[in-house]
C-alpha cells in the first residue's frame, strides 16, 4: 500500500484485502469521517450567528477547487514522476469548457462539470502524447510551451472563451434547485473534494496506480516488467487533466465569470508549489499544500496590517511597500520552507504523528 | 514579398538574438555545473539593471565605473545566493530546487519593485549617437555594445572551458560530481563560481536592455524567453544556447514578418517560439546540440 | 506550524476588527479597487492615490451632509478573480457604492452590480459600460449601474481621429490618410478598436490591419518595422503608458514617420520623462485639467493633494480624474441623503439630477457632465493635448522639476464636442 502510515505494534493485517484499504487504521478512518462531518457543519448559520465567518467559507471553497486540481498535478508529478508547468491551462480549459457547454449547448451545470472534466482529459492526453518521448527538464519546458500555446488558443478562440472579454458562467443547480451564495456552494465543493480524493486514493492502490509509481521510481525496470511506459505516461496526463478540469469547472461556476487572464504561468507555478510544499506522492499532502498556498497571502495580509498598527507603520517606506513586503514574504516563505522541509508538509505531519506515537521514546 | 523588411527584421532578430544567447548561456552554465534549473534568471537581469541604474543616477558615476561596480556586486550576489540558498538544497529532488528558484524569483521581483517602484525609469544617456546604421537597419549603439561584449564573452567562455584549469574543473564537475570530488576539485567552489559568472553576465544583458528600453519589472520576462532558446540548443551545451538564442531572435522577427504581411493574427511574435519549440522537441528531443543520453540498462 | 500561523492570523484579524469597529454605524461604506502593484500600476498608483486622498479631504471637510465616507481600499494587482471575491466580501459588508479600476474586472461585474444595485464608478472608460438599457446591438449586457467620469475610450479615439483629419488637411496633404490601431489583445486596448476603425473609415481614412503589441514593456522593434512598412500616417496606441514607453523608444530607433495618438491612459508626464525625445509630439486624450492649470478649481485640487501628502508638489494628469470620479459620487450621495437615504438605487438616481454638472469647488477641473437614465455617456467634450519634449530629459530628475524647467510640457491642440449619436451608444 502506498501509504506510509506508521502502524502501532500489535496492529497487523492478515489478508491482502485488509492491507489495501484506503484508511490503514480505524483511527485514521474515523478521523477522516469526523473531519468531513465538521466541515459539513461549518457553513451552518443560526439566524445571524454563523459558526464560521463568510470570508473563511470563501477561503475554504478556494482550497477545495484548487485542491482538486492540485491532486491531479500530484498524481502526475508525485506519483508518475513527470513534471508539468502547464497545469493552469488545463484548469482554465475545464472552466471555459463547463461554461461553454452550459451556455451554448444548454447542458445542466451538474453534467457540464463532468463533461468538462472529460473534455479536458482528452486535451490533456493530446498534450501527453509528445510527453511520452521526452523526460526530465525537456518535458518541463515542453509543458511550459503547451501552457503558452493553450493561453494563445484561449485568447484567440472567441467562440469558446469569449475572447479577451471572458465568458459568464451560470450558477450551479441540481434538479432545478439553484445554489445561491457561498454557503450552499460550499457543500457542492465539499462533495466533489471528498469524491475526487477518494477516487484518487483508490486509483493509487489499484494496478494502474502501482504502474504509475513504478514508472516514477525506475522506468527501465518497469518497462522490463511489462508496464507500457507510453500508455501510463499519457494516462497520467489524462487523469491529471481530468482533475484540473473538474477543479476549473467548479471555479467557473463559483465566480460565475471566466476570463483568460486568470490562467497564466503564475497559476501553474502556484499549483506546482502546492504539490511540492504539500509533499510529492501524498494525497493528503495535495490538500495541505493547497491550504498553505491559499492561506499564506492571508496570513501575510494579517501580519502586514498588524505591522501597520505598530510604530513601524509610520515609516513611509514600509507603508508604501506593504504589498511588496507581502509578496516578498510569500516568496521567502516558499524558499525557507523548502530549505528546511524539502519533503513537504505531509512528511512533517508524519513526523509529528510519529513523535506522538512513540512518545516519550522518539529519537 | 518585401525582402527589405524581411532583411531588416532578420538583422533585428540577430541583434536581439545575441542578448537571448547571452542569457541562455548563463542559464546553461548553471545547469551544466550544478544541475539546477534557474527560474530566477530573469531576475538576475532585473537586479543588475536596477543596481546599475541606481549607481548611475544617485552617485552620478560615469557609465564604466557604475557598470564595473554592478558586475562586482552581481558576483558577490551570485556567490551569496549559492551559499545561502542552494547549498542546503544539494541532494534534494530536482523539483524542490526548481521550486526554490521560483520562490526566489517571486521574492526578488517583489523586493525590486519595493525598492525602485513600478515606474519605468530611463537610463542616463550613455552614447552620444542615437543609432547606427547596420546593413540598412537603425540599431541603437547599446545593442552593438552588447553584440561586441557578447562575442567577447562567448570567446572567453570557450577559451575558459577549453584551456584553463578552472574551466576544466568545472567541466569535470558537470560531467560527474563524485569523480571530480575524488580528484580533489572543490565542488562548492565550482558551484559558487558558476553562479557568480552567470549572475555577472546576466547583469550585463540586463543593463543593455535597460539602456535601450528603460528599466522596469518587465525585464524578468527574459527569463521565460530563455527557455525555448535553451531547449533548442540543448540544455547542456553552451554553444547550443548561443545558437538557440540567435534562432529564437530571428524566429520571432520572421514570425512578425509573416504575421504582418499575410496572416494578421496579431501575436505570432510572442507565441511562435513556443510552437517551434514543440516541433523541435518532437523531432530532436535533446535539442540541436544537446548530448543524447543513452540509457544503459 | 501551520496551526500556529493561522491562530496568530485569527487573533491579529480579530484585534484589528475590534479596533476598526470604532467607526460609527452612520458611515457611508464605499469599496475602492486599486492597482498599486500589478500590470497597470504605472497609472494605477496615481489614480488610486487620488481617490484615497479625496476621501480623506471629503471627510475632513464635513463629509457627505455630515456623514463620513468609510472607504475600504483593496489592491487587487489587476487580477480579476481577486477583484470579484473582494466584491463579494464588500457586498456582504453592505457597501453602497464602489470606486473601481480596470476594464477586465469592471466588464466582468456589470451583471453583478446591476443585480445587487451597487453603483460602480470605474476607471475603465469602455463604451460598453455606457448603455444602461442595452439599446445598442453591440452591448452584451445592460449596464444600468456603471458610471465613469471621463470621455469613453471610443469617444476619445473619435476625437483623436477628428484632430488627425484636421491635421492632415492643415498640412495640405491630399489623398486618403492611413489609420492603424495598435494594442494588445485585451479588453482594455480592444475597447475602442471597432469604434475607432469605423469612425476613421467614415471620415475618409484608409484603415490598415491592426498591429498587436504587448501590454508588458519590452522590445517592439519588430512591430515598429511592420508599422513603418505599412506606411501608416496616424497610429492609435491603445495600451497603457508602460508599454507605450517601450514602443515609442523602439519606433524612434527604427525611425518611423508616424503621428502617434494615445488613449487617455496611454500617455502622461511619466511617459514624457521615460521616453524622452521619442515621446515628443504625441497627441493624447485628456479628461480633466492638468495640474497647475489656471482654473478656479485648481485650488481645491491642491488642497486635496496636500491632504494626501504635503510633500508632493506635482501630480500627473490622472490624479485630477480620480478626484472628479469621487466628487461626482459624493454629490450624488448628497442628493440621495436628502431623498430617501444613501442606498445604491438612490445614488444612481442622484447621478441623473443635474445637467452640465461640475462638482462644487472643481470648476474648470472637471468638464460639465450629464448622465441620463438611458445614456451613461457622461462626458462628450474631449480635450486633445500634445506632448512637448524637445530633448531627452536628465535621468533621475523628478517630474515637477522637469515641468518647471520646461524639459517636458504639454499644450492643448484640439477640443472636440462629440454628438450623442444613438448608433454610437455602447460602441
Amino acid at each position: 500500500m502506498a501509504s506510509n502510515t506508521m502502524m502501532r505494534c500489535g496492529e497487523f493485517k492478515t489478508t491482502y484485502k485488509a492491507d489495501t484499504t484506503i484508511f490503514p487504521t480505524p483511527w485514521s478512518r474515523n478521523f477522516a469521517i469526523l473531519g468531513v462531518v465538521l466541515l459539513a457543519l461549518a457553513p451552518l448559520k443560526f439566524g445571524d450567528f454563523a459558526l464560521v465567518d463568510d470570508y473563511y467559507i470563501t477561503l475554504m471553497i478556494q482550497i477545495g477547487y484548487l485542491g482538486i486540481a492540485a491532486l491531479g498535478l500530484n498524481i502526475l508529478v508525485g506519483f508518475t514522476g513527470q513534471i508539468s508547468l502547464g497545469h493552469s491551462a488545463f484548469f482554465g480549459f475545464g472552466a471555459f469548457a463547463s461554461a461553454w457547454l452550459n451556455n451554448t449547448l444548454g447542458i445542466p451545470v451538474f453534467f457540464s462539470i463532468l463533461l468538462a472534466g472529460l473534455w479536458t482529459t482528452a486535451v490533456g492526453m493530446i498534450v501527453g502524447i509528445p510527453a511520452g518521448r521526452i523526460k526530465g527538464l525537456y518535458l518541463a519546458i515542453a509543458t511550459l510551451a503547451s501552457q503558452f500555446i493553450l493561453e494563445d488558443f484561449f485568447s484567440r478562440a472567441d467562440w469558446f472563451t469569449g475572447g479577451s472579454a471572458g465568458s459568464l458562467a451560470n450558477p450551479f443547480s441540481i434538479f432545478g434547485y439553484e445554489i445561491q451564495g457561498d454557503r450552499q456552494y460550499f457543500y457542492v465543493v465539499l462533495v466533489y473534494v471528498v469524491v475526487m480524493y477518494l477516487l484518487g486514493t483508490n486509483l493509487l492502490r489499484s494496478r494502474d496506480g502501482r504502474a504509475f509509481v513504478a514508472v516514477r521510481d525506475h522506468y527501465l525496470s518497469a518497462e522490463v516488467m511489462g508496464v507500457n511506459l507510453t500508455k501510463y505516461r499519457i494516462l497520467s496526463f489524462g487523469i491529471s487533466s481530468f482533475y484540473a478540469g473538474i477543479g476549473g469547472a467548479l471555479y467557473a461556476h463559483y465566480l460565475q465569470y471566466v476570463s483568460i487572464e486568470g490562467f497564466d504561468i503564475l497559476l501553474s507555478i502556484q499549483f506546482l508549489g502546492m504539490v511540492i510544499i504539500g509533499g510529492l506522492g501524498s494525497v493528503m499532502g495535495a490538500l495541505m499544500g493547497t491550504a498553505f498556498m491559499v492561506l499564506l497571502p492571508e496570513v501575510m495580509d494579517a501580519g502586514v496590517s498588524v505591522l501597520k498598527n505598530t510604530e513601524w507603520g509610520n515609516i513611509p517606506a514600509i507603508t508604501d511597500g506593504l504589498t511588496w513586503i507581502k509578496q516578498a514574504s510569500i516568496g521567502l516563505a516558499i524558499v525557507l520552507f523548502l530549505i528546511f522541509e524539502p519533503e513537504g508538509l505531509a512528511h512533517r505531519w508524519r513526523m509529528i504523528k510519529a513523535y506522538w506515537k512513540l512518545y516519550p521514546f522518539s529519537y | 514579398m518585401n525582402v527589405e523588411l524581411l532583411f531588416q527584421l532578420i538583422v533585428n532578430g540577430l541583434i536581439i538574438g545575441t542578448l537571448y544567447g547571452v542569457v541562455a548561456m548563463c542559464f546553461t552554465l548553471i545547469y551544466k555545473a550544478s544541475q539546477i534549473v534557474n527560474f530566477a534568471q530573469g531576475e538576475f537581469l532585473l537586479i543588475g539593471a536596477w543596481v546599475c541604474w541606481w549607481l548611475l543616477t544617485t552617485f552620478q558615476l560615469p557609465f564604466y565605473a557604475g557598470f564595473l561596480m554592478t558586475l562586482a556586486f552581481m558576483m558577490v550576489f551570485g556567490i551569496l545566493l549559492q551559499v545561502l540558498v542552494l547549498r542546503p538544497m544539494i541532494g534534494e529532488p530536482i523539483i524542490s530546487v526548481i521550486m526554490v528558484t521560483i520562490g526566489l524569483s517571486i521574492f526578488f521581483q517583489a523586493i525590486m519593485s519595493w525598492m525602485f517602484g513600478v515606474f519605468v525609469q530611463p537610463f542616463p544617456r550613455i552614447f552620444d549617437i542615437r543609432s547606427v546604421d547596420v546593413l540598412g537597419l537603425n540599431v541603437q549603439p547599446a545593442y552593438l555594445m552588447s553584440l561586441v561584449i557578447s562575442v567577447f564573452i562567448m570567446g572567453g567562455f570557450a577559451w575558459f572551458f577549453k584551456y584553463s584549469r578552472l574551466g576544466l574543473a568545472m567541466r569535470a564537475t558537470a560531467f560527474d560530481q563524485q569523480v571530480a570530488q575524488s580528484l580533489g576539485i572543490s565542488i562548492k567552489q565550482m558551484f559558487a563560481m558558476s553562479w557568480a559568472i552567470s549572475a555577472m553576465v546576466s547583469a550585463l544583458a540586463g543593463v543593455v536592455v535597460g539602456v535601450v528600453n528603460g528599466v522596469s519589472s518587465a525585464l524578468s520576462f527574459f527569463g521565460i524567453k530563455v527557455f525555448p532558446a535553451v531547449i533548442l540548443g540543448g540544455l547542456d551545451s553552451i554553444v547550443g544556447a548561443v545558437v538557440g538564442g540567435l534562432i529564437i531572435g530571428i524566429l520571432e522577427n520572421v514570425a512578425e514578418y509573416v504575421d504582418g504581411q499575410w496572416l494578421h493574427v496579431g501575436n505570432l511574435y510572442t507565441v511562435a517560439p513556443f510552437y517551434v519549440l514543440i516541433v523541435i522537441l518532437m523531432i530532436k528531443p535533446y535539442g540541436l546540440f544537446g548530448t543524447e543520453t543513452i540509457e544503459r540498462v | 506550524m501551520t496551526m500556529r500561523k493561522s491562530t496568530f492570523a485569527f487573533l491579529a484579524t480579530t484585534a484589528f476588527a475590534m479596533a476598526s469597529a470604532a467607526a460609527s454605524a452612520d458611515d457611508i461604506k464605499v469599496g475602492n479597487l486599486v492597482d498599486f502593484t500589478g500590470r497597470t500600476a504605472v497609472v494605477g498608483k496615481v489614480f488610486g492615490q487620488s481617490k484615497v486622498d479625496s476621501a480623506k479631504y471629503i471627510d475632513a471637510n464635513g463629509g457627505v451632509n455630515g456623514k463620513m465616507i468609510d472607504m475600504d481600499t483593496f489592491d487587487y494587482s489587476y487580477e480579476v478573480p481577486r477583484a470579484i471575491s473582494q466584491y463579494k466580501k464588500w457586498k456582504q459588508d453592505g457597501v453602497v457604492a464602489i470606486q473601481g479600476w480596470g476594464t477586465g474586472d469592471t466588464e466582468a461585474m456589470v451583471g453583478f452590480v446591476a443585480a445587487d444595485e451597487i453603483p460602480y464608478y470605474s476607471a475603465s472608460y469602455s463604451a460598453h459600460l455606457t448603455d444602461p438599457m442595452a439599446k445598442s446591438p453591440d452591448t452584451k449586457k445592460p449596464a444600468p449601474y456603471n458610471f465613469f467620469a471621463a470621455p469613453s475610450y471610443s469617444d476619445g479615439a473619435r476625437a483623436l481621429i477628428q484632430w488627425a483629419k484636421a491635421d492632415w488637411e492643415a498640412k495640405g496633404k491630399t489623398g486618403k490618410p492611413k489609420y492603424v490601431h495598435m494594442g494588445d489583445n485585451h479588453p482594455y486596448p480592444n475597447a475602442p478598436k471597432k469604434a475607432g476603425e469605423e469612425y476613421a473609415a467614415e471620415l475618409g481614412f484608409e484603415v490598415l490591419p491592426a498591429i498587436q503589441y504587448s501590454l508588458k514593456p519590452g522590445d517592439f522593434k519588430a512591430q515598429c518595422l511592420s508599422l513603418k512598412e505599412s506606411g501608416a500616417d496616424y497610429a492609435f496606441l491603445a495600451n497603457t503608458s508602460g508599454s507605450n514607453i517601450s514602443l515609442l523608444k523602439s519606433c524612434a530607433t527604427v525611425g518611423t514617420d508616424v503621428q502617434f495618438m494615445a488613449n487617455i491612459w496611454g500617455y502622461d508626464e511619466n511617459v514624457m520623462k521615460a521616453a524622452g525625445k521619442a515621446g515628443n509630439g504625441v497627441v493624447w486624450v485628456m479628461g480633466a485639467a492638468a495640474w497647475g492649470a489656471d482654473v478656479p478649481g485648481m485650488a481645491t485640487v491642491e488642497e486635496i493633494s496636500k491632504t494626501g501628502d504635503p510633500n508632493v508638489n506635482y501630480r500627473p494628469v490622472h490624479y485630477m480624474r480620480g478626484i472628479c470620479s469621487m466628487f461626482y459620487m459624493k454629490e450624488a450621495m448628497e442628493w440621495a441623503d436628502k431623498n430617501g437615504g444613501i442606498t445604491g438605487p438612490n445614488i444612481k438616481k442622484g447621478m441623473y439630477q443635474k445637467k452640465d454638472w461640475v462638482p462644487a469647488g472643481l470648476e474648470g477641473v472637471c468638464p460639465p457632465a450629464t448622465w441620463t437614465e438611458e445614456d451613461h455617456r457622461g462626458f462628450t467634450d474631449v480635450f486633445v493635448y500634445q506632448g512637448v519634449v524637445p530633448k531627452d530629459p536628465p535621468a533621475g530628475a523628478e517630474i515637477d522639476e522637469l515641468m518647471k524647467n520646461g524639459d517636458i510640457g504639454m499644450k492643448k491642440v484640439f477640443e472636440a464636442s462629440l454628438p450623442r449619436k444613438p448608433e454610437w451608444l455602447g460602441l
